[in-house]
């Protein structure tokens, strides 16, 4: 376990996961918030 | 060879001059044509080309079958879209699509100047989070550069839910004196 651990916690493979979870989000934000041209307030 | 680069020098004042005055006048000429999409023609026509497209191919399938659902989501999103961008004060050009404005007026910040705001502050969390980051390994030189490549997750994680604050952190910083260093600590190539 402290080996996937420290596999987990490197820097490529942390990247990895990182930008995995922006790009969901990004994904996420335009199916619930579609066409957004402006930002409303 | 001083008198080729003097006048080389003037010539691209000039030039700089020329075009830093003209596009003025351009941009004010084309801030004029463009007009609020809710009244522009071109953006009407550009709903029913659309629209229309989408009722060609709906026509092709029987009713209720899933590309038919598909076509009428479809049809409903852009109808939804182009009312929506005429409800606001977007402003289209003649090609009947709207035309962001940038240059920083209120009346249309939502375009882009919060936008562009919020990259600024989302890219300095970022920066400034990897900066804390990498001076805190640093304190101890044994396991400095081990912790660049395999990531102390639980001290990253602690940066960056504090790191919201940077802006302040930043002035805090600057005015304390760690954001920079003296003068005689900057070096220079030998003159």
């Amino acid at each position: 376990m402290e080996g996937f651990i420290k596999f987990i916690s490197t820097a490529p493979v942390l990247a990895t996961v990182w930008m995995g979870i922006t790009a969901a989000i990004l994904i996420e934000a335009n199916v619930l918030f579609p066409d957004q041209l402006y930002f409303p307030f | 060879m001083q008198r080729v680069l003097v006048f080389f020098m003037a010539l691209c004042l000039w030039v700089g001059v020329q075009i830093s005055t003209a596009p003025v006048a351009a941009a004010e000429f084309s801030f004029n044509a463009l007009v609020p999409c809710s009244q522009s023609e071109a953006f009407q026509s550009r709903l029913d080309t659309e629209v229309s497209g989408y009722q060609t191919r709906l026509e092709q399938y029987a009713p209720g079958s899933e590309p038919a659902k598909y076509l009428e989501g479809k049809i409903a999103s852009t109808k939804e879209r182009f009312a929506r961008y005429a409800s606001t004060n977007l402003l289209c050009g003649e090609d009947g699509l709207p035309h962001l404005i940038s240059d920083g007026r209120w009346d249309h910040a939502g375009e882009f100047l919060i936008p562009s705001l919020l990259f600024l502050y989302i890219a300095g969390w970022i920066g400034w989070v990897g900066r804390d980051y990498l001076r805190a390994i640093h304190q101890n030189a044994e396991t400095a550069y081990e912790k660049e490549i395999i990531l102390d997750v639980a001290l990253a994680t602690k940066f960056m839910l504090s790191g919201f604050l940077w802006p302040l952190a930043a002035v805090k910083e600057l005015t304390g004196g760690q954001l920079t260093v003296p003068e005689n600590e900057v070096t220079v190539s030998p003159r």
